[in-house]
């Protein structure tokens, strides 16, 4: 399975680059205008892969499960957002070369007027970059809402690849050759298809194929489970610990789409599917209101989380609502009757606020299920673990051959970076254990 | 962690696309000569 995902991991990397790099190089085939220094020469490779990398981006947030699966979502989207700073940095490259070197190409005009269309392109594309990254890096706080800011993110991306076509194409150096040009025009209706394919395509797909909401429960801890059933198809199968992106009170076509795990087994019947939300004060304040009867869309399921290898201990990682994927694992593994070995380690703020407590000790007559409660707000007479699952939870509850475990760990990113640590610390290979974010949008 | 790789993959394709931008340069500079 690893090796298979290595493979594939190569395999997608290598056509990222494809992608960026071939038809940079198409421009050296052919009839080649005169070359200019060296300086000129490398500025423009710079610009062209830069905006190659721009257009790329829309098919890193396509949501290709074949391309996400083998990496997780959230490591796609944090590449997304990493590589947008380095594609901006080699598109603003290069006119700073040109300027460095004194560029004959930057030579001014006597008037404004007489500017070329393919400099003023030029000056557009890099202008909408700059704001487009502005906003994507200060949303919140130039409190910008979500959904603006995702329509403009959009509209700025657009903008930013048209214009710096047009100024390619109006420079008419190495794209005065029409067969290139063609190639280039055909990159950028490419890299909009995929656009269309996330905004259009998968929407009128998931139009077709809604879910009714069939039960709304309140959980322990301020939370709300809502049960969903396909109406008139048979649904999606998923993995225990995937997540999906549900649409409430809309259509699929608005931006307002928000990532779950789901909480339910695999195994359940008829396509149903559970996702359970915990109030944080944001989006999820009001699912409490979804009554049941609503018409809700769902988009998955997504994400390389989930259970391994079947003869491994599995050492499951909670914090707060990251129970959610675990308590699809643990129902499951119940249904499969499956009698792996598992320690549920299970941080919260309080006894009170434990979600599913009641079913996962009812779970543990039908799973060979050890569970470790860490409260960081203890009542007077608790007697188990209080404060933070830490390396030292691990020793005084795990098994010591703690190379051997596989580790599944979710909750907030501050916790998520500690046991990570503290894995390392306990040198347990970066292969024994997963994770996958669920703040990445 | 995760962060960690997504970091490091963007290292790699820069490093990749700025040294063939410099290989790019180098051929089309060569054909001057």
């Amino acid at each position: 399975m690893q090796y298979r995902d290595l493979v594939r991991k190569a395999i997608w990397s290598a056509i990222y680059l494809l992608f960026i790099l071939a038809p940079l190089f198409a421009l050296l085939t052919g009839k080649l205008p005169p070359a200019r220094n060296f300086g000129t020469e490398f500025s423009v490779a710079l610009g062209y892969s830069g905006l190659a990398m721009m257009g790329l981006q829309f098919g890193l947030t396509a949501r290709f499960r074949h391309v996400t699966e083998p990496w997780g979502e959230d490591v796609i989207y944090h590449f997304h957002r990493r590589v947008s700073l380095l594609a901006v940095g080699l598109v603003v490259t290069h006119p700073l070369i040109l300027i460095a070197i004194r560029s004959e190409a930057l030579a001014m005009p006597d008037s404004l007027r007489e500017i070329p269309w393919g400099a003023r392109f030029a000056v557009l594309s890099i202008g909408a970059l700059v704001v487009l990254v502005v906003m994507a890096l200060w949303r919140k706080q130039l409190k910008i809402r979500y959904e603006l800011w995702h329509l403009s993110h959009i509209g700025l991306a657009l903008t930013a690849i048209g214009a710096g076509m047009l100024h390619m194409i109006g420079w008419a150096y190495y794209l005065g050759d029409p067969l290139k040009r063609t190639l280039w025009i055909g990159m950028t209706i490419f890299w909009i298809a995929l656009l269309l394919y996330v905004r259009i395509v998968k929407p009128l797909f998931m139009l077709r194929r809604p879910y009714r909401v069939v039960e709304v429960r309140e959980e322990r801890g301020d939370t709300t489970t809502l049960v969903m059933q396909p109406e008139g198809h048979a649904g999606f199968r998923f993995k225990p610990g995937q997540f999906g992106w549900l649409t409430l009170w809309a259509s699929p076509f608005r931006i307002t789409g928000h990532p779950f795990s789901f909480s339910s087994s695999a195994e359940a019947p008829d396509g149903r599917v559970e996702m359970t939300i915990r109030n944080l004060g944001d989006f999820t304040s009001a699912v409490r209101t979804v009554t049941a009867g609503q018409r809700v869309y769902l988009d998955g399921p997504y994400g390389a989380f989930t259970i391994g290898n079947p003869t491994d201990m599995h050492v499951l990682i909670a914090g707060g609502i990251g129970i959610t994927p675990m308590m699809s694992m643990i129902r499951t593994l119940a249904d499969r009757g499956d009698r792996r070995p598992l320690v549920l380690l299970y941080g919260s703020k309080d006894w009170e606020s434990l979600t599913f407590r009641e079913e996962l000790e009812a779970l543990k007559t039908r799973l060979d299920l050890k569970i470790v409660y860490v409260l960081s707000n203890a009542p007077a007479d608790w007697t188990g673990e209080t404060g933070r699952i830490n390396a030292d939870v691990f020793r005084r509850h795990l098994p010591p051959e703690y190379t051997d475990h596989e580790y599944f760990i979710c909750g907030p990113d501050v916790m998520m970076d500690a046991i990570e640590t503290a894995l390392g610390e306990m040198k347990v290979p970066l292969a024994r254990y997963h994770s996958e974010r669920y703040s990445f949008v | 962690m995760r962060r960690l790789l997504a970091d490091r993959l963007v290292v790699a394709t820069g490093v990749i696309v700025v040294v063939l931008a410099l290989v790019f340069a180098f051929v089309r500079v060569a054909s001057l000569h």
